[in-house]
């Protein structure tokens, strides 16, 4: 099987993942790096051994000629260079958000499908060992059915004002520039769990946001970092999304209900819980389930040890193992790894939450007592 | 050191403009106060918007406010940031470090930003010399035996990435690019490597003396002279270093007089904090664990990143003898803090601390 011939455009902090998850997955050869600063590409390719540096994009497809470009540069550039990438003939993986917004997303799609080329999202914690266990676990009909209730959460701490007045200090920074702020840049994670779970075009969304008290603190009120968000697709699936800056412990996972069974998946801790009630009576049902999923616990640790073990538990495996699933599906051997569907959706919940949560939204949520007094 | 002796020697008046980079960092700021009680007047200080400016406000009144102290709050990594902090210098001194745990954000925030102000500096066309502080993090000690002099003429670590220090390979390749723009734009510069810089405003033992990675405070020093250099010590090296004639292409290394033994710093830290449990690692044990963990690594294509290996082992805890020798020949400079005074000041810092 021959390799793929791999680029970088984007020698940012992120790209240093990237180099080693392609090296792991076994297929692909980091070939070329590109940087709007040549500097960057030359610092990247010298400790990735990439034969091609570049500061314009073209040049690199020219000289490196890739089968597979990755895309880690500021959102803002993802969709002008994944379909400069598309139009040379490159199947393209996009770091998230995938783009600014879901015409962009559509417009991506669309044109790899017309040149038969691939494209994938970095939605890498779908890919981690137990978001792909959770995932064979509902298609193997564990739920008892499709999802009632999808519950995700995701917390980013912004730790004590003196970080959070350095990561937002810089007034001009591209983050303020995406619709959904700082956001913008940290939920897609979130919002794709719900994503892959969730069969519509048309979900209903209600969006509540605010600054956290440590951002109110430094003057920082106008970018939002608590988010609470109800989704529904109008048939017999909701789900909920809270983003928090302030909730400890960290929390990062899912929990998705089924008409029988559910699953609890904590990317923190790399942990599934399979809950499956059994009904026990009397007193019964309070000493023997705790037991069941203290079980479910224990084999969770024995299975990350026995990963460990075998040099297969790296902290960004959902990164590997999502590159890897490009790859085969790029190669032939597999479909892709994240459905186009998926994608658009995620983009269409996110175009929506920042759609409300913007000053100009015409709806937004009152307290009680302001709707009474109205 | 008597200014008057030496202020014959330099290489800018008194009135003519200077710059500071990092001027609200812990170097920079005594960088200010000395240039303040050297009697330079106009002297325009470079800060993150996000910097924290209480030190440095209390610095700027050492000369009773007499001094045109310009604050510039900027983006080294934005040409027209570094373009209002070069306008019209003479003489800058380069202290905004890139302090990152990723390569790239070292890089970045080392060579990107340095290269902008070198280019921000040719434009402008005024300067006389650029102070490169760089560090001891480039040097490599892997070749060289135990308690080997280790000076300005010791080799420069040529496997950054195996000796895995983000720091050190952002600061070697600044380095590197300073020494490019003198070649290509005639740019004169002086290099500083300070050791280990302590004072008050940096609680934290330097990882020379050991690492509480993994709960407990494992004591890798030993009987290992640490080359610790007092910050007012050293900012007074980076001044001369900027001041001083006949010096252009120099590096320098700075490192107090008589520098303590691991073991003895370490024990006057813990009279002072309270005390804390450490375990002694004798260099040889830390040095086969560092290997293992370094091959470990390797096997499992990064499963524990190579935080520990050979050659950071060596860099930190193998031991030295260190000179100041050309410190002192070539800028006049000596400890204006001898080391008594230096660690009461610093550990009464402490007080409290646990």
């Amino acid at each position: 099987m021959s390799r793929l011939r791999v680029a970088i455009v984007g020698c940012g902090k992120i790209a240093d993942q990237h180099v080693w998850a392609i090296k792991r997955t076994g297929l692909g050869d980091v070939v070329g790096a590109c940087d709007a600063e040549l500097l960057m590409a030359e610092q990247l390719a010298e400790r990735s051994l990439a034969a091609h540096i570049a500061a314009d994009l073209g040049q690199l497809i020219a000289d490196a000629r890739p089968d597979v470009v990755h895309i880690t540069t500021p959102p803002q550039s993802h969709f002008a260079l994944a379909m400069q990438c598309l139009e040379a003939g490159c199947h393209v993986y996009v770091e998230k958000p995938f783009t600014l917004n879901t015409e962009e997303a559509l417009r991506l799609v669309r044109t790899a499908q017309a040149k038969e080329l691939k494209v994938t999202a970095g939605h890498n914690l779908q890919y981690t060992w137990e978001s792909m266990e959770a995932r064979k676990l509902v298609q193997d009909g564990f739920l008892g059915g499709p999802p009632v209730y999808v519950e995700s959460y995701y917390t980013y701490n912004l730790g004590d004002a003196g970080y959070a007045k350095a990561l937002l200090g810089d007034k001009s920074h591209w983050v303020r520039r995406l619709p959904g702020k700082l956001l913008h840049n940290i939920i897609s994670h979130g919002i794709a769990r719900i994503a892959e779970y969730m069969d519509t075009d048309a979900p209903i969304v209600s969006a509540y946001g605010y600054a956290s008290p440590l951002l109110s603190r430094i003057g920082e009120s106008d970018v939002t970092d608590e988010l609470r968000v109800q989704i529904a697709d109008g048939r017999n699936m909701t789900a909920s999304f809270v983003f928090s800056s302030q909730l400890a412990p960290p929390m990062n996972g899912c929990r998705v209900y089924g008409p029988k069974n559910s699953l609890i998946i904590d990317n923190v801790h790399h942990t599934i819980v399979r809950s499956a009630p059994k009904g026990y009576k009397s007193y019964l049902n309070y000493f023997i389930p705790p037991v069941a999923t203290a079980r479910e616990y224990v084999r969770n640790a024995r299975r990350n040890v026995g990963r460990f073990l075998r040099a297969d538990f790296h902290d960004d495996s959902g990164l590997k193992n999502l590159t890897e699933a490009f790859y085969r599906s790029v190669l032939g051997e597999a479909p892709l790894p994240i459905s186009y569907r998926e994608i658009l959706l995620t983009s269409r919940l996110m175009d929506e939450i920042f759609r409300q949560l913007s000053p100009n939204a015409t709806h937004t949520p009152r307290s009680v007592l302001e709707r009474t007094s109205a | 050191m008597s200014t008057a002796a030496v202020e014959r020697n330099w290489i800018a008046t008194r009135d003519e403009p200077v710059l500071v980079t990092g001027a609200g960092g812990f170097i920079g700021t005594r960088v200010v106060h000395t240039l303040l009680e050297y009697g330079f007047r106009h002297i325009r200080c470079f800060v993150r918007p996000s910097s924290n400016l209480t030190r440095l406000r209390e610095v700027l009144t050492v000369d009773g406010g007499r001094a045109a102290v310009e604050i510039v709050e900027g983006n080294l990594l934005k040409k027209e940031d570094c373009a209002r902090a070069a306008a019209g210098i003479t003489v800058m001194f380069h202290l905004a470090a890139g302090v990152d745990k990723s390569y790239a954000g070292c890089f970045m925030n080392s060579v990107l930003a340095t290269r902008n102000l070198l280019d921000a500096a040719v434009a402008a066309n005024t300067l006389r010399r650029f102070v490169n502080t760089s560090s001891f993090a480039v040097y490599s000690n892997y070749q060289m035996t135990r308690g080997a002099l280790l000076d300005e003429s010791t080799p420069v670590e040529t496997e950054p990435n195996r000796r895995h220090d983000p720091y050190g390979y952002g600061k070697l390749k600044q380095d590197k690019l300073v020494e490019q723009y003198h070649q290509r734009y005639g740019v004169r510069y002086v290099i500083l490597r300070p050791g280990s810089v302590y004072g008050p405003g940096k609680p934290a033992l330097t990882g020379r003396i050991g690492i509480d990675t993994f709960g407990v405070f494992l004591h890798m020093g030993g009987s290992n002279r640490i080359p610790l250099t007092y910050v007012d010590n050293c900012a007074e090296a980076v001044v001369l270093a900027g001041l001083v004639e006949g010096v252009d292409g120099q590096i320098f290394n700075v490192v107090d007089d008589n520098p303590p033994t691991s073991r003895r710093f370490l024990r006057m830290y813990k009279r002072r904090t309270g005390g804390f449990w450490s375990i002694p690692i004798p260099y040889r044990l830390a040095y086969l664990l560092s290997a293992v963990w370094e091959d470990y690594s390797e096997r499992s294509q990064g499963q524990l990143p190579p935080v520990f290996n050979r050659r950071r082992c060596s860099a930190e805890w193998k031991g030295n003898r260190y000179s100041n020798e050309k410190l002192k020949r070539l800028l006049g400079w000596t400890p204006r803090v001898p080391f008594d005074q230096a660690s009461r000041l610093y550990l009464d810092s402490l007080q409290g601390r646990s």
